[in-house]
């Protein structure tokens, strides 16, 4: 039996107290106080939950903690400290991006998500990208031109 | 292998088959069904296990590892296209990270977008456990919803899939919006003709009963037949499936779902000249 479950988090090697069977959702929010990580709905469709694990972006509500063992997950908290960030958030900002700013935590690491896999991503590439996170204030469009600007302002860092 | 409070992490297919004949485990691939319900149940988690990511070319046949993510095979040259458009369809980015079509068949569901492409090429699974292997072909795998014939000691390996036919294919899937949709019917149609006859008239219906459908005895209708002769049997082959496809009631009706598949029949045929 081993004593506690590790993988890195925001790059740093950790020890989770949780169960196997727990949602990284849950272990991120409750044990180790990550709260930009939203919980929305629990079943893979709201995309709040959005995290990157070993650089994919995937749904913590859907992982369970013993599929991450030594594994790197990043979360909202790990991924502000970049400059790729920075180029996103002033980008979020410039466009009025942001309004309730739920989704806003798994919207910025899905657009971080497409941009590394595809750095110049068209425009139906990009509400493909963010397909899986939902937004209920801004109707999209004001993320959509957020994300090209990012990859337009951040070329060559992805 | 590594053993968890409640899991198991096997670092090689021989020891999930040990594990798995040895202990009373729910195989975990991609966990984006299993973990809606997020039970403490113990896992065999399978997900790091290379052995069954593997995709490759094996004569007239695509060997897939159930292990695969809808994510791999989109990125896979390997993959064929029907499977690539119905993959596309399935979810959003995130979701297609984790799940796998391992997950997607052995869940059962008569919704499973990938499954139903296995279901109408033909496609055989391999399922081993520790005291051996069997092959069998994807319809005999189910017996209802959620129910399968995978015993207790058994995981699915791979999928065994036949190149043949899968070139001209005919896909539709009808949802409620463009991600992240849960198909209402889903259709898919391969076509083939050897020397003026037709070889291949290969139908599956998805979302409509508790099972994937297909109904070869109706296909054989039309096999070895011209397509002038399919012409003329045209009515009476749509009369059939007519009377064969009961669909069953969910989010939308009945009558809703025949409707459906009836025109995605008809205009299958059609497009192929018929």
């Amino acid at each position: 039996m081993s004593n506690g479950i590790s993988f890195i988090l925001n790059g740093e090697k950790v020890v989770s107290k949780g169960k196997s069977g727990d949602r990284l959702l849950d272990i991120l929010r409750d044990e180790f106080n990550l709260t930009g990580t939203k919980c929305g709905c629990k079943e893979g469709e709201c995309g709040a939950c959005s995290v990157l694990i070993d650089g994919k972006l995937a749904n913590s509500c859907m992982v369970a903690l013993g599929s991450i063992v030594d594994s790197e997950v990043v979360t909202i908290e790990g991924y502000s400290r970049t400059k790729r960030f920075q180029v996103l958030s002033d980008a979020y900002a410039e466009f009025s991006a942001v309004q309730c700013g739920f989704c806003i935590p798994g919207m910025v690491l899905a657009s971080e998500a497409l941009l590394s896999k595809n750095p110049h991503p068209n425009e139906s590439e990009i509400r493909e990208g963010i397909s899986g996170n939902l937004c209920r204030c801004t109707g999209y469009n004001a993320i959509v031109h957020a994300i090209q600007t990012a990859s337009e302002k951040g070329a060559g860092l992805w | 292998m590594v053993i968890l409070d409640n899991g198991y992490i096997p670092s090689t297919l021989d020891e999930a088959l040990q594990i798995r004949s040895e202990n009373k485990v729910i195989p975990y691939a991609g966990g984006t069904d299993l973990m809606i319900k997020a039970e403490n149940v113990p896992y065999l988690f399978l997900n790091k296990l290379a052995e069954l990511q593997q995709i490759s070319v094996d004569g007239d046949m695509i060997r897939i590892g159930a292990g695969c993510t809808y994510t791999s095979l989109l990125d896979s040259p390997i993959t064929p296209k029907v499977l690539k458009e119905a993959i596309r369809l399935i979810a959003a980015p995130a979701i297609r990270n984790l799940g796998t079509v391992g997950g997607n068949i052995c869940n059962a569901s008569p919704k499973a977008d990938s499954a139903l492409i296995f279901y109408v090429s033909d496609s055989k699974l391999r399922l081993c456990s520790a005291k051996g292997e069997r092959i069998l072909p994807i319809e005999d795998f189910y017996v209802g919803r959620g129910k399968t014939v995978l015993q207790p000691d058994e995981l699915l390996i791979e999928i065994l899939m036949p190149k043949k036919y899968l070139d001209n294919y005919y896909y539709q899937k009808v949802g409620a919006r463009q991600a992240l949709a849960i198909s209402r019917v889903a259709f898919v149609g391969l076509f083939g003709m050897e020397d003026g006859k037709i070889t291949c008239c290969s139908t599956a219906y998805g979302s409509v009963s508790d099972t994937i459908l297909r109904f070869r005895n109706l296909e054989a209708i039309l096999l070895g037949k011209t397509i002038a002769e399919a012409k003329e049997l045209k009515d009476s082959f749509l009369a059939e499936y007519d009377k064969a496809i009961v669909p069953i009631r969910g989010r939308v009706s009945a009558d809703y779902r025949k409707r459906v598949c009836m025109n995605l029949l008809e205009d299958y045929l059609t497009q192929n000249g018929i």
